[in-house]
């Protein structure tokens, strides 16, 4: 299905809004449903610090579908009980996309991420950054995140990650 | 020196929890310790590979230029201007000959050496560009890790190390030609004594993903090498056998050398922890930020032999195993928090696993044990000056 621009733009800022509304949710499997069910499926967070010199080490750097899967056994399994737990609040806004070819879209957004630990009660900014996106649109013209990079402004975390941003 | 009173108990496996969260006594550790007789690693040789390559960093707030010469030579630098303290260079690396202040455009080579400065005729009768180079911290190196002192007095840095020196080298691959993967930089709410006290016995109590990956541990080598207290773990790497959670296994996997002693921890007084786990290279820079806060760069490496299959799998792996996020040491970043909320209520810490008499240090300890930390303990109440009680 062709899609105008308008409506293509409106369908990937539901694909941003989806991934927010799964991360702030806690929703690991609806985040893990987000991305495309291939196996070069991909999600990686690291600074823009690391990027801008090279560096590829991440925060988190799942480059395969077996890996998403494991990151949500991480968070629902492996951890579960272990941390002070917060709230996350993702605003995203969408800057650019293009056009790579009839299945494959990218796409840039800006993202800042609050916290707010339960203990504390106290919101802060835990990340600001970028997202950068390979988008795929299946033939019923539904999008799905092939790989995201988080890259984050923030160099320094205020704290451990326990969710991806 | 000021005299700070804090009422220490007779056992040496008792801490007093004020200690971690006084303001007083933080103001005196910087001086005592950060500005004391220490040595504090502050970057690896290979983490400026190139001529002009460069790091800043600040040591409990001491701010320092870390650089390779135009002619490939290390060296360490106050990052601040010979003339007025301006802070010289405001990038975390980079790769620059010169360095130029922007206050009034005094100019600096790579080896620190004042080549520029405009209108000197303005300045005192006499001046010489000869007396005004960057002003240096004493620093030496290791196997390419570097280490800076900012007191006349601590003695040489092989003596300093001790006995730590074999398990430092050998966790810095052998001969220290490591090649930098990158960094994942933290923040941690706590203060910097509680961060290097947490290691070692909690780990398969609080690990889960010990007990799920069917990893076994504990059985181990910890040693303390020198009177400070540095702490070395040496063991026999466990590798998970048997069904995994876990549906990409390579993140648990080790390709390395040295399966004998495959896992090797290095901690020195007062803040840095290095470790090698699996394949993780992973040199741990910390720095307090004030009483409550402490700044952790964890810096991750290859080796320069690895091909490009190690390498990645060294990325894969590092990014994902420790650190802030990682899947075996999350939890310690959460733990390092809450102790830290713990601190603030009366009595002591009191260290149990390992303790055979409260009356007595030892210096052999098994892997899991907590009483590795209790020379160290020691070692910061004597350099700290407070009295242990005799009752």
């Amino acid at each position: 299905m062709m899609q105008t621009d308008t409506s293509l733009e409106a369908a990937l800022n539901a694909l941003l809004l989806a991934d927010a509304h799964a991360l702030d949710s806690k929703d690991m499997p609806g985040w893990l449903g987000n991305y495309a069910d291939e196996e070069a499926a991909a999600y990686y967070c690291r600074s823009a610090e690391n990027s801008e010199h090279g560096l590829a080490l991440g925060f988190m750097y799942d480059d395969c579908r077996a890996r998403l899967e494991d990151r949500v056994t991480f968070v629902n399994d492996i951890w579960a009980g272990t941390f002070q737990d917060y709230r996350t609040r993702h605003f995203v806004q969408l800057t650019s996309f293009d056009r790579v070819d009839a299945t494959t879209l990218e796409m840039r957004s800006n993202f800042s991420v609050f916290m707010t630990p339960k203990d504390s009660g106290i919101t802060q900014v835990l990340a600001a950054g970028q997202y950068l996106d390979t988008v795929r649109q299946d033939k019923n013209g539904e999008l799905k995140l092939l790989s995201r990079r988080a890259e984050l402004d923030t160099s320094v975390l205020p704290r451990y990650l326990v969710y991806p941003i | 020196m000021t005299e700070i009173n804090l009422s220490w108990p007779k056992n040496y496996n008792e801490v007093p929890k004020e200690a971690f969260v006084r303001k007083d006594i933080y103001a005196e550790e910087v001086k005592r310790i950060f500005h004391g007789t220490e040595w504090h690693p502050v970057a690896h040789e290979s983490e400026l590979p190139n001529p002009g390559d460069f790091k800043t960093f600040r040591l409990a707030g001491v701010p320092l230029l870390i650089g390779r010469d135009v002619e490939g030579v290390v060296r360490v630098f106050y990052n601040a201007c010979s003339h007025r303290g301006n802070q010289l260079e405001t990038a975390i690396m980079g790769n620059k000959t010169e360095f130029e202040c922007p206050y009034h455009r005094w100019l600096f080579d790579s080896k620190g050496d004042l080549v520029g400065c405009p209108n000197p005729r303005e300045f005192l009768p006499g001046f010489n560009k000869a007396d005004y180079p960057l002003a240096q911290p004493r620093f030496d190196i290791y196997f390419g890790l570097i280490f800076v002192t900012l007191s006349a007095e601590t003695e040489p840095l092989l003596e300093y190390l001790g006995d730590s020196q074999n398990c430092l080298r050998e966790l810095l691959a052998g001969d220290g030609r490591l090649k930098l993967l990158g960094y994942q930089k933290v923040r941690y709410d706590t203060n910097w004594k509680s961060y290097t006290d947490n290691d070692g016995y909690h780990a398969p109590l609080l690990h889960q993903a010990f007990k799920m990956l069917n990893w076994q541990g504990g059985k181990g080598r910890q040693y303390t090498a020198t009177h400070r207290g540095h702490i070395c773990f040496e063991s026999a790497l466990s590798v998970a056998t048997g069904p995994s959670v876990l549906k990409d296994k390579s993140l648990i996997e080790f390709k390395g050398q040295d399966p004998a002693v495959g896992s090797r921890i290095v901690s020195l007084f007062p803040t840095f922890v290095s470790t090698k786990h699996l394949d993780v290279i992973n040199l741990r820079f910390a720095t307090p930020i004030d009483a409550e806060t402490v700044e952790v760069h964890y810096a991750y490496f290859a080796h320069q032999d690895d091909d490009e299959d190690m390498v990645r799998h060294r990325l894969r792996q590092s990014s994902n195993l420790l650190g802030p996020c990682g899947l075996i040491s999350m939890e310690d970043a959460s733990v390092f928090h809450r102790i830290h909320i713990g601190n603030h209520t009366p009595g002591s810490a009191i260290f149990q696993k390992g303790v055979h008499d409260p009356l007595k240090l030892e210096s052999e300890f098994l892997q899991n044990d907590e009483s590795g930390n209790l020379p160290r303990w020691e070692y910061y109440r004597s350099v700290m000056g407070f009295e242990r009680a005799t009752v």
